[in-house]
């Protein structure tokens, strides 16, 4: 059951994405990253702390390098971090960036599902990944 | 009078808690829970959060730097009370952890506030402002200072709607901090460990507007959160309340299921009252229980036993465990080591009430003395009479075993001074005679009634115990040396008199 569920949560991150760049092009791809972290900032920032949101933004983009040695930022620490992200997916191929994009939100969810288990998770994620567009969940952020 | 203010108050959601506020969380108070590290505060507080929290009343919790957020939703979410469902609808978290960085209250205070009131919850949590204090020493000049924060914090939270909480870390007895006069309840929470034993207790300092129960409160922590065990509260002998349970003592009579010992106590043991069998071990004190227990069964009269002792599987007690597992008798079994007196109570009265139970017995008290946390083994006496008198004030009839040292110099009845507590005592002793080891007893007390005062032999067998003839003819029977009186004497005797 918690791996279907885990599935679930990885075909609405995909499509979350995809829909949110709108084309298949890097550029697109890194703008959706970064607005669509920001969302999860605003998520998650008030409940567990900046500081405890950078570490795992950190611990993700670190496992998601192993994958895509490409990714690996060297300068900087937490949301210091994601311009570098961006510029990066910038320069890859379209497939290989959004691919880049998608593991490094699921390894993030991930890591988060272990730490605060998956049902919480997905409670608190659930506004950044249900909505596709960007305006309603930033409108529901606020 | 109907223009005065009612207070409403809230229950807790924590088993026990309501009674020892005294019914429940005023509204719109303001609430310190307080206590070391380890002590439960959080739990105690997310707890009462998460009985509370509703949409028409959201909580909002506020953590500061104390436990960073993450552990605390992982281990939190570990007890059944935790409910994700209602994270985001009825309950937000929000972290104060940059706020707090910058060492400026103003701030905290600001951020607090503009939260607040942004969502005007029903329910707010602070924790803890220990975190608060440290982390603001190189405050910059000019700002809040520490107390001042505090005390506007406090003043704060007893101005919004909500019943409010501010977690934190005790302070110093000798100088209390000012938002405990500011603060309407005051809750303070403790572990302690004596040799290996870990004792939780709290205390209710202050609530204001209620009676609370005064003194140190035992809890433990499960998985289902926090219990606490309110100490036993002792009916005053006056009121309407007592004269139905006293006027059942005098007139009926409870049998004992062993033959011969009824008549031995004056036509069995009078009801409502409780009896202690004192004897060295192995005299028999646990098989006179169980024909107790197994009487009541043949009678409908429901029955309860605390053993502390014997598993119920063993050898002589077997048929305890028929009657458990037949569904006649209810069973406290307990080995562990680190309970209060009051956990026991509970837990009794608690069967008692569910199995309409007329019939108790503890077994043994020494054992039940040996499971008791060390911590309270100071107070012993004081608690066993506390649990004697409220059982009394069930009406249930008890039989309460002590084991006794057999001392030939001495006659005692039970190591606790607790004869005194009970109405009824039977002992118990070995006597030597021919060479053989005998069994004796004897009733020595029965309140308000006349009883035997034989010394009768008696025999355990597979039946049970079988009374048998008084020891006539010898003296010094409690000496353990008895001797042959010759028979001529014994009429001398009688006939002077």
């Amino acid at each position: 059951m918690a791996t279907g569920e885990s599935n679930l949560f990885r075909e609405s991150i995909r499509t979350a994405l995809a829909q949110r760049a709108g084309i298949p092009d890097s550029e697109a791809t890194a703008n959706a990253t970064a607005a669509t972290w920001r969302l999860v900032a605003a998520q998650l920032a008030p409940v567990i702390g900046a500081r405890g949101l950078e570490v795992l933004f950190e611990r993700a983009l670190r496992t998601t390098s192993a994958a895509f040695p490409w990714l690996a930022v060297a300068s900087g620490s937490g949301a210091a971090l994601l311009p570098g992200v961006a510029e990066r997916l910038a320069c890859q191929r379209p497939a290989e960036a959004a691919e880049a994009s998608y593991t490094l939100f699921s390894t993030f969810t991930e890591l988060l599902m272990t730490l605060i288990g998956e049902s919480l998770t997905t409670r608190l994620l659930a506004p950044v990944w249900a909505s596709p567009s960007l305006s309603s969940v930033q409108e529901s952020a606020l | 009078m109907s223009d005065k203010v009612t207070i409403r108050r809230l229950p807790t959601g924590v088993p026990g808690l309501d009674a020892i506020l005294g019914g429940g969380l005023p509204e719109f108070s303001f609430n310190l829970i307080v206590g070391p590290p380890g002590s439960g505060k959080t739990t105690l507080a997310h707890q009462i959060m998460f009985a509370l929290a509703t949409k028409e009343r959201p909580a909002l919790f506020f953590t500061v730097l104390g436990e960073p957020p993450l552990k605390m939703l992982r281990y939190q979410q570990q007890f059944s009370f935790f409910d994700p469902q209602k994270i985001t609808e009825s309950i937000r978290f929000v972290n104060l952890s940059d706020e707090v960085s910058t060492g400026n209250f103003d701030e905290v205070l600001a951020r607090i506030i503009k939260e607040v009131e942004a969502s005007s919850p029903g329910l707010v949590f602070v924790d803890s402002f220990r975190s608060v204090m440290l982390e603001v020493r190189n405050q910059p000049q000019g700002t809040l200072s520490l107390q001042q924060f505090i005390q506007q914090l406090g003043i704060h939270l007893s101005g919004w709607q909500a019943t409010t909480f501010l977690i934190g870390e005790y302070l110093s007895n000798s100088d209390p901090h000012p938002v405990f006069t500011v603060a309407d309840g005051l809750l303070s929470l403790d572990q302690s460990v004596h040799r290996n034993s870990m004792v939780r207790q709290m205390q209710v300092l202050k609530m204001r507007g209620q009676a609370t129960r005064p003194g140190m409160q035992t809890f433990r922590i499960s998985s289902a959160g926090i219990e606490v065990f309110p100490t036993a509260l002792v009916r005053d002998d006056t009121g309407a309340a007592q004269e139905p349970a006293g006027s059942r003592r005098t007139k009926s009579r409870v049998a004992m299921g062993v033959p011969g010992l009824d008549e031995m106590l004056g036509g069995g043991l009078p009801s409502g009252y409780s009896m202690l069998v004192a004897g060295p071990s192995g005299s028999g004190k646990t098989i006179l229980a169980t024909a107790f227990l197994a009487e009541g069964v043949r009678r409908s009269e429901p029955g309860v036993i605390v053993a502390f002792e014997q598993t119920p599987s063993q050898s002589r007690t077997r048929t305890i465990d028929d009657m458990v597992r037949a569904g006649q008798v209810g069973l406290i079994n307990t080995r562990s080591l680190d309970l209060s007196i009051d956990e026991i109570v509970q837990h009794l009265v608690a069967l008692i009430h569910r199995m309409s139970a007329k019939r108790v017995v503890i077994d043994s008290l020494s054992g039940f003395e040996l499971a008791v946390a060390p911590t309270f083994r100071e107070d012993f006496r004081e608690s066993l009479f506390r649990m004697v008198a409220v059982l009394s004030g069930l009406g249930v009839t008890v039989v309460m075993t002590s084991e006794l040292e057999d001392r030939y110099t001495d006659l005692r009845f039970s190591p606790y001074g607790s004869a005194f507590l009970t109405d009824a005592i039977i002992v118990e002793r070995y006597i030597e005679i021919d060479s053989r080891f005998k069994r004796v007893l004897a009733v020595v007390k029965v309140r308000g009634s006349a009883h035997s005062n034989e010394l009768r032999e008696f025999e355990i067998t597979d039946a049970g115990i079988i009374i048998g003839d008084p020891v006539g003819d010898y003296e010094g029977l409690l000496s353990g040396r008895a001797t042959l009186v010759p028979p001529v004497k014994v009429v001398g005797r009688a006939k002077l008199r």
